[in-house]
């Protein structure tokens, strides 16, 4: 028989394999797939121009918004920036708390990709019990913050509010919820051997190839190297806790699951320490930043000329945020680098020149590198 | 393994439901800190315009309400959108007469007609008001209607 032409198929955004809102163009050869195209995109609400058009603190209210579901590092990132050009330090309180939320929205994110994990594998179980999970840890954030998906709780200069009075026993009530469900998850589901039979040796990414294609966070880790911001350039609270980095050994598919699994327990482990730390009684939670106007004014008393630049891991990766400022009430410029981009062009281009793959492993390739599509079109 | 994997299913399978009815059995999920429908306290208010200023999503417009309102002689309130609010409580914090301030009815609680309830239908509320002598009241506005909703004693 004649060798046939390779055939073009468009998987997503409205697939279940396909991770969220973005689409592919797969080529295929019979079920071969010879290469596959990113089509982004399609959540393109223009948050950069955006954030130059609002307040300084108005900002942090966008900040969370460009990755749905680990929203609290990026507005970390955020805050940390505008602090690094304002130099100003938050409290030792502040940085603690924010800490801990931040840890919380890693072990959400991980639940949440856990969910589309077990989808893509077509073990149906998976996603209710992570989902029930994440609940759990949803009911918690709308204890503390007041809201259950994008906060709002961080400011420049702080915390916008002070924690509740049971803040120990509502956060180690939430986690003592949490981690029995992912214990089960992975006694029933990581160490399954269906699943080590579809994800091994699947998707390698191995060792210094990860760095040339850019990869950050979990698929970084799996190919086994040890870098991880939190360790590498602690911010915030990161300096005095007690925590690994865990890392694969293989760089496949199931290494980076179980990569993300432990790192589930080791923000348990962080969030256990710093609980310890934080007094409901002490006020001291928000330095007043020079960036409200005296309201007969439409400009500030202080403003700042210059640049200030934050890095933080969040649960995908390296989140990057740099600011500049021209003496406005307003950010000249708002620069935001989002790991997710070079995981669905690089790293997904690599994986399909080097492997035979066919179209029933692209979305558990895709899925096992946990993009956050909000994030890439921003 | 594979029988463990099982057994976990067994598990879950003889597990009441997780999910949970809204509203039919349970009530909204809500806390004390919940960001919800906001309140203006109309004899608290300046009309100074702050909340206009500082709103990201552009949500709250200043209504022209006219009144007997000693403190805001421009008669100016902001009535807010809830269409485009994000509930970031960004105007509460930079009120400076704490005349904003926010309860806990969102989602369902502000859209039903449901008279149990405690949102009740705006005519009613302002054939209530029309009653009363001295009304003391609190207002918040959205596009279409003005809402008015009585204040809560104690």
């Amino acid at each position: 028989m004649a060798e046939s032409k390779p055939r073009m198929i468009f998987l997503g955004p409205q697939h279940p394999g396909a991770p969220g809102n973005v689409a592919f163009k797969v080529w295929l050869k019979g079920e071969k797939v010879v290469k596959a195209e990113l089509v982004p995109g399609f959540l393109h609400r223009g948050f950069e121009k955006m954030m130059e058009n609002r307040w300084w603190e108005v900002d942090v209210v966008l900040s969370p918004r460009y990755c749905v579901e680990d929203p609290d590092n990026f507005e970390l990132a955020y805050v940390l920036a505008v602090e690094d050009l304002f130099g100003v330090e938050a409290p030792e309180k502040a940085k603690v708390v924010r800490t801990i939320v931040a840890e919380m929205s890693r072990i959400q994110s991980h639940l949440f990709w856990l969910m589309h994990m077990g989808g893509a594998t077509g073990a149906r179980y998976i996603p209710g019990w992570a989902m029930a999970a994440r609940e759990e840890i949803l009911k918690w954030y709308d204890y503390v913050t007041g809201h259950r998906i994008y906060h709002h709780y961080m400011t420049p200069g702080g915390i916008r509010w002070n924690i509740p009075k049971d803040f120990k026993e509502v956060t180690l009530r939430a986690l003592n919820k949490v981690m029995p469900i992912v214990k089960d998850i992975e006694d029933a589901f990581i160490n399954n051997r269906i699943l080590r039979a579809r994800t091994e040796g699947i998707g390698v990414v191995k060792g210094y190839v990860a760095v040339q294609l850019n990869a950050t966070g979990p698929t970084l880790r799996a190919a086994g190297i040890k870098y991880d911001v939190r360790k590498v350039d602690p911010y915030e609270a990161y300096r005095d806790v007690d925590f690994e980095i865990p890392t694969g050994t293989e760089g496949d598919a199931h290494d980076r699951i179980v990569v993300r699994i432990r790192e589930i327990y080791q923000s348990k482990r962080i969030i256990e320490q710093l609980v310890e730390r934080v007094k409901p009684e002490d006020l001291n939670y928000r330095v007043k930043m020079p960036l409200l106007p005296p309201p007969s004014l439409p400009w500030p008393a202080v403003a700042r000329h210059g640049e200030g630049m934050s890095r933080v891991e969040a649960a995908r990766g390296e989140a990057m945020v740099h600011v500049v400022g021209i003496k406005d009430r307003k950010p000249y410029r708002v620069k935001l680098i989002t790991p997710s981009m070079p995981l669905l062009t690089t790293v997904m281009d690599y994986i399909i020149e080097h492997e035979d793959i066919t179209i029933a492993d692209l979305p558990i390739i895709v899925m096992s590198l946990d993009p956050c599509p909000p994030d890439i079109d921003r | 393994m594979a029988l463990k994997a099982l057994l976990l299913g067994m598990k879950y399978l003889f597990r009441k439901p997780y999910t949970m009815l809204v509203p039919e059995k349970e009530p909204p999920m809500t806390t004390e800190r919940t960001r919800g429908r906001h309140l203006l306290d109309m004899s608290k208010c300046v009309g100074c315009r702050m909340c206009q200023m500082v709103c990201p999503a552009d949500a709250i417009k200043m209504y022209k309400v006219e009144g007997d309102f000693k403190r805001n002689p421009k008669k100016i309130f902001p009535g807010i959108d809830f269409n485009r609010c994000t509930f970031c409580a960004l105007c509460v914090e930079v009120c400076p007469t704490g005349a904003l301030s926010m309860t806990d009815i969102t989602g369902w609680y502000m859209t039903t007609t449901d008279t149990r309830t405690n949102l009740r239908s705006p005519y009613d509320l302002a054939a209530e008001l029309a009653k009363n002598e001295k009304p003391d009241f609190r207002i918040t506005i959205t596009k279409q209607t003005f809402l008015y909703q009585t204040k809560k004693k104690g």
